[in-house]
Formats: structure tokens, sequence, C-alpha cells
């Protein structure tokens, strides 16, 4: 039923496109609505084959649930390709197809975990391809065209599905989004047309000037929403990765010495509770910054604090004697306070 | 500054006709170019960032605090609940604020708001639609607040664009989702429709037009169910719902004063009647208001309201359309007498759910 939907849903925003025109236009111009529509039919149409020429179908192993298939894009004249990491690249052949049918072995040359990428080759000259910029292509609201094999519904040469949207929001991962969703760190284009569907990842995001927005993402679920993430990983990442240059890591977890505020917290409700605090040690930077029992920890160093199991995890990155703001509930007042970790007492 | 924008707007599209007219096409206006086309969509990209910025001032992001689940498993088409912030919109100047019950289904002891300065409060819950999925909330600031403007329900047209906006994802900056208004009266009246993206990540938040006004607020609804999580099945499927505020002046101001509104409860276990039209009771629930107007096991509801109740399908959608203390005319046959009579009774709020609700589940794709 979803995807019935959802391909509903396209159609309809081509009706929008064609309302707000007839809308828009002065008075006089009224009667050209029809012309205007097959005008813009015409520019989406004329960006999607073009982009259409660059784009691939990948196919290799599918294991148990997992499907074999992916999309993928041409990022240089002789046959680089960049797809999305998964296990249909982890049999003996894998095979691509290219916008005119034509079926390539296609060798493996780096797959890399962290940010879910792959790079493939393929022997072909002269191919059209997609240029990676540098920077940041396109901004909030821009419209966008999906372009993917999902579901698997395009067969040989038959065109890859084009879906409208517009980019919903640009966000750093590691200020946002919860950092267990998407191993890298990084920037994250999120999107509105739907492509958390089999096979669309590897697919291309473009502007309607034609330039690549990013790559398609795998699905993932995001846990601040429980609900399936429409995402693509933004060109500047996919450069850096062709050009092998080394992923920025993970934050480092250096060995730290464990800290602590001198907090214990009310327990008893399991660690899904909210962060009331039960004790404050005497001598303790809690003591020192004011806190009293019953007070609730509501943010520390600008991370919310929703219960007491993010309380803890949230302790266990501080760094001792780095001062962070404290920010507690007591009765109706939010108090602020700096607090400096110390050294926790064995 | 709205006039300003459509002032510019229109501008932009005189200059485009014009151009294209003394350029591409000499003598006829109706010829568009390629390029001014992509001119057309470049603009409501800037439309659409505009009308964020000018709700901006009355998002807010709502953060909770604890609670555990009252719904075991899964509600609605989802595991779960998410884990993160969601999104509101402070609807007077002393800080009201409207968002979707659907961000309290675990029951947070504490709720906090941040405002579009960067500063926190303390919130306090006041009254809720059940049936709307809405509810109230209050900070207390010292500041006024913006109102925003709401769009008024006969300016409500199919085919005009709708914004939806949502901090759910984490990110201070909300994301966005555009699609058009799909339909203007639906679920009870109650809703307008829109393909624009409606998910956890912007129930409670707004639905704009392309002048930044309020159409609504973004909720999950289903219009064959008033469980609790209802609707969440449909997420960012091209059906969402968004509950307009213009001309609910009394519905608000109930909900500032902290009431309640419930879905209708009539008390009976209904089946298709096997002889004909309406509805063949099979089991009254004790003291509800169906037993209490003498409704019996075995009688056929046939009219509510004037409303002929031809099948189980309508007699749902009659009940949907209704809230709990309305008082209802009822036509039915008796089982006994065979002769048709009418009954007044008022509509209850349904008992409290043992244990958990029907659950819907998404369909999976492979």
């Amino acid at each position: 039923m979803i995807p019935i939907l959802r391909s509903l849903k396209k159609n309809l925003v081509k009706v929008a496109i064609a309302t707000f025109l007839v809308w828009s236009v002065p008075n006089g111009l009224d009667g050209s609505s029809n012309l205007v529509q097959a005008q813009i039919d015409n520019h989406v149409s004329q960006v999607f084959v073009e982009a259409n020429q660059r784009m691939v179908k990948v196919y290799g192993a599918s294991a148990g649930r997992v499907e074999g298939y992916a999309t993928g894009f041409l990022v240089s004249d002789d046959g680089l390709v960049i797809t999305t990491q998964g296990v249909f690249l982890d049999g003996n052949r894998v095979r691509i197809l290219t916008s005119d049918g034509v079926e390539h072995a296609a060798s493996v040359i780096r797959r890399d975990r962290e940010r879910q990428l792959a790079l493939l080759k393929i022997d072909v000259e002269n191919a059209s391809y997609f240029s990676l910029a540098d920077g940041d292509v396109g901004d909030k609201g821009d419209w966008i065209i999906a372009i993917s094999n999902a579901f698997k519904v395009a067969d040989k040469e038959e065109p890859l599905s084009a879906t409208l949207g517009v980019i919903s929001l640009r966000t750093a991962m590691e200020a946002r989004l919860n950092r267990r969703d998407v191993a890298y760190k990084g920037e994250l284009v999120l999107i509105d047309p739907i492509t958390s569907n089999p096979g669309a990842a590897g697919g291309a995001i473009v502007t309607l000037q034609g330039k690549l927005v990013g790559m398609i993402g795998k699905i993932i679920n995001s846990s601040d929403t429980n609900t399936r993430l429409n995402y693509a990983v933004p060109t500047s990442i996919l450069k850096e990765f062709v050009a092998n240059e080394v992923a920025p890591s993970k934050s480092v977890t250096s060995k730290q010495s464990p800290v602590e505020l001198g907090i214990r917290l009310f327990t008893h409700g399991g660690r899904s509770g909210p962060a009331y605090i039960d004790r404050v040690r005497r001598g303790t930077p809690a003591q020192r910054a004011g806190l009293k029992p019953d007070d609730l920890v509501i943010s520390i160093g600008g991370e919310k604090i929703g219960t007491v199991k993010e309380y803890e995890q949230v302790i266990s990155g501080l760094t001792v004697g780095q001062e962070v703001i404290i920010v507690v509930k007591r009765g109706i007042d939010l108090i602020r306070q700096p607090i400096t970790p110390v050294e926790k007492k064995p | 500054m709205r006039w300003f924008n459509r002032l510019w707007l229109s501008t932009m599209w005189l200059i485009c006709g014009s151009l294209s007219a003394q350029e591409t096409h000499p003598g006829d206006p109706s010829a568009l170019s390629r390029q001014d086309s992509l001119q057309a969509m470049l603009l409501t990209s800037k439309a659409v960032r505009q009308a964020i910025g000018s709700i901006q001032p009355s998002l807010v992001t709502i953060e909770s605090f604890g609670g555990v689940s009252v719904v075991q498993g899964r509600i609605g088409g989802i595991r779960k609940q998410g884990e993160g912030n969601t999104t509101g919109i402070i609807v007077s100047p002393e800080g009201h604020i409207v968002t979707s019950t659907f961000n309290f289904i675990q029951q947070p002891p504490v709720i906090t708001v941040i405002t579009s300065d960067g500063t926190r409060h303390v919130a306090e819950m006041l009254g809720r639609d059940d049936t709307r999925k809405i509810c109230m909330l209050k900070i207390n600031a010292n500041r006024e607040f913006p109102k925003p403007d709401l769009v008024p329900l006969d300016q409500l047209k199919i085919g005009q664009w709708a914004i939806s906006l949502g901090v759910g994802y984490g990110d201070v900056s909300p994301a966005v989702s555009v699609g058009i208004i799909s339909a203007t009266n639906r679920v009870g009246g109650r809703a307008i429709q829109t393909d624009a993206n409606i998910s956890p990540a912007n129930y409670g938040g707004p639905l704009l037009d392309i002048e930044g006004r309020l159409l609504g607020i973004c909720v999950p609804l289903n219009p064959q169910s008033q469980s609790i999580g209802a609707g969440v099945e449909w997420y960012d499927s091209g059906i969402g719902f968004a509950i307009p505020l213009a001309g609910a002046e009394e519905l608000l101001s109930s909900l500032k004063q902290g009431e309640q509104v419930f879905p209708a409860f009539l008390g009976i276990l209904a089946m298709p009647n096997p002889d004909g039209k309406g509805v063949w009771i099979e089991q009254v629930v004790q003291g509800s208001p169906a037993d209490q107007a003498g409704i019996l096991r075995e009688d056929v509801i046939i009219e509510i309201d004037g409303v002929e109740v031809r099948d189980m399908m309508q007699l749902r959608q009659i009940l949907n359309r209704l809230q709990a203390g309305m008082e209802i005319e009822l036509t039915l046959i008796p089982d006994e007498t065979q002769e048709p009579k009418t009954l007044k009774l008022t509509l209850d709020r349904p008992p409290p759910p043992k244990g958990e609700p029907a659950p819907l589940e998404v369909p999976k794709i492979r």
C-alpha cells in the first residue's frame, strides 16, 4: 500500500507545481497554464535525461532477505562508479548495467563501512559522469530530483525512477541525530522524496540545474522519531571517499579517567526514568554548584538528559577539570550552574 | 512584510513574463522559455524559505523527561515512540503552545520547551482534545510572543501549497517538506489533508501556506480509528493530516482552561444486520449511554441524528464525527416490537483501554 501512496504523492506534486504557476502568473498569462506545465515537465525531464545517462543499475549477491541490487552512478569518464556499501558486493560477481543497457563486470575498488560507500570500476570510455563538487550543493527548500532503481522496477536499458521533492534539512551529524543511527561524522542531507526503499540506495539526488547534491543512503531508522530516514550522503563526502582521503574518524575515545560530579540519582524506576537527584555527596562539584536532592537534571554541557541512562552516557564523555553547564529543574524553576567534573574515586 | 513578498513574487513574474515576451517570442506573451519555468521553480524554493523564516519565532522544541509508555509494544504502525524532541507552536502572546498529544504518549512527568531564542522553560500541560490529537501547553516567560497568522477556513483550496515543519530530527533548524493540500474536510470535518510528509518528526509542528501563515497543526489521524497512536502507520505516505486553528477559538479557549475532549462512546458491539439495512446490536456495554437509554441486544440501529445508518462503516464514520458529551438522536427498530422508535442519549467517553489497542502494522516491504 505504501509504495502506491508514495507514487501518488509524486503525481500530486506535479499538479501542485502547475497550480502554483496558474495562480502566480499575472492575469494576461492565464491562458498559458498548459504551456507552463509543459515547460516545467520539459525542464525536469531534460535534467532527468541528462542525469540518467550517468546512472547505473548494480546487481550482486543477495543474502536471505537482503536485496542483491542497488543503484549507482558514474563519477569519472573511465568508469568509476559510486554506490552504497552492502552485502550485495560480497559475491564473486558484481554486474553493472549502464544506462544503454550494456552489462559490465565490475571490480570493487574500495569499500568504506563507516561512510557506507563503495567504489566500483567498469571498463568504459568517454562516459558521461557527475563531477563531485567540494562545497554544499542545494539549500533547504530547494527542489531536487531523486533518481534510483527502487524495487528494481527498471530493467536493462529502462530509465530509472525519478521522484520530485525538496531538501528538508542539512544537518551536522556530530551535533544532531542519534549517533547510533549513522556511523559517520560530517553532514547529512535530509530530503522529502521517499527514498527509504529497497534498491534506492546508491541513487543520485540532483538539483534542477542537474548538479549532484549527494547519494541516496541505505535504509536507516531514526531513533529520534522511530521512522525511516530519507537522506543523502553529501557530495563533499563522496569526493573525499573517491580521493581516498582518510575518513574523519569517529569521536576519538582516548582512554580517559572516569569522572564524577558527586550526584547519586534516584534509580528505583530503572534507568529509563527521569534523572532526579537522590543524594548530593559532600565536598563534591555537585555540592559546590548548589545542587539539591529532588532536583531534576535537564541537561549537561548542552546535551539533553532525558533518562538516568542518558545521564550515565553523558557523564562518561566528560573530562576531568573541564567546566560544563548543568541545568536542573527545581520546582518550576530552571537553574543553570557551571560544574567541574573531578576524577572518580575508586 | 507579507504584501512585500506577494508584490515581489508577482513582480518577478511580470519580469519573467515580459522578458520572455520581448527576447524569445516577440508578441506572444504566452510563450515561456525553459529558463522561465526554471526560474519559477527556483522562486518557489525562495518563498518556502521565507515562509519558514516568518513562522520561526512561534516554533518551539519540546523535550520530555522520563515517562514509560502507557502502550506496550507497538504504537500504531511504528515500534514505539522515538526518543527525540518534538515540535509545538506558540499560539498566544502569554505563551500558550499547541502541539500533538502523540508527543506525550509516554506521559512524561516533566516537559520543557525551548523557544526560538534558545531559552528553556518548564511547561505545564493544560487541556487536550483526543479526537483531534492536539493539546495545550503553557510556559511562563517574561515576554510576549508573536501570534501566528492563521489561514481563514474559507481560503483553503485543494492544490495550494502546504509546507510541513518539525524539529523531530534533532536539529535546531526545522526539517521541511513541501506538498499541497489534498482535501479540506477530513475526519469528521476536523482536519485538512496534505501530501507533504507528516511524521513523528513534525507531529505538533505547523503546516504552512506559501506565505508562512498557519494552515494547521500536523497530527497523526486515521478516520477509521480513534486509538491513541492511530494514523502513525501512514507517516510519510502522502496521506497526512493537520488540524486548522482558524475558527477553533472556542476549542482553544476551553483547552487553555484545561478541559478535555474525548472521542464518542456509545457502548454497543454491533454487527452487520443480516436482514438488510442498519446495524444489529450484538452486545450492550453495562452502564454505557446505550444501556442507560434502554437499547437492548438484537435491536437494529437505523438512524443517528437524521442520518441513515446503512452499514458498520457508516456507523463508525458518524461516531467519529461526534465527541463525548454530545447529545444525539438515535432511531432503532427494537427486536421486541419491530416498531421504529427514537431515543435521545448523551455520548460518553470510552472506558480506559485494557492492555494494548489492536496494533496497526505497516505493510512489510521486502
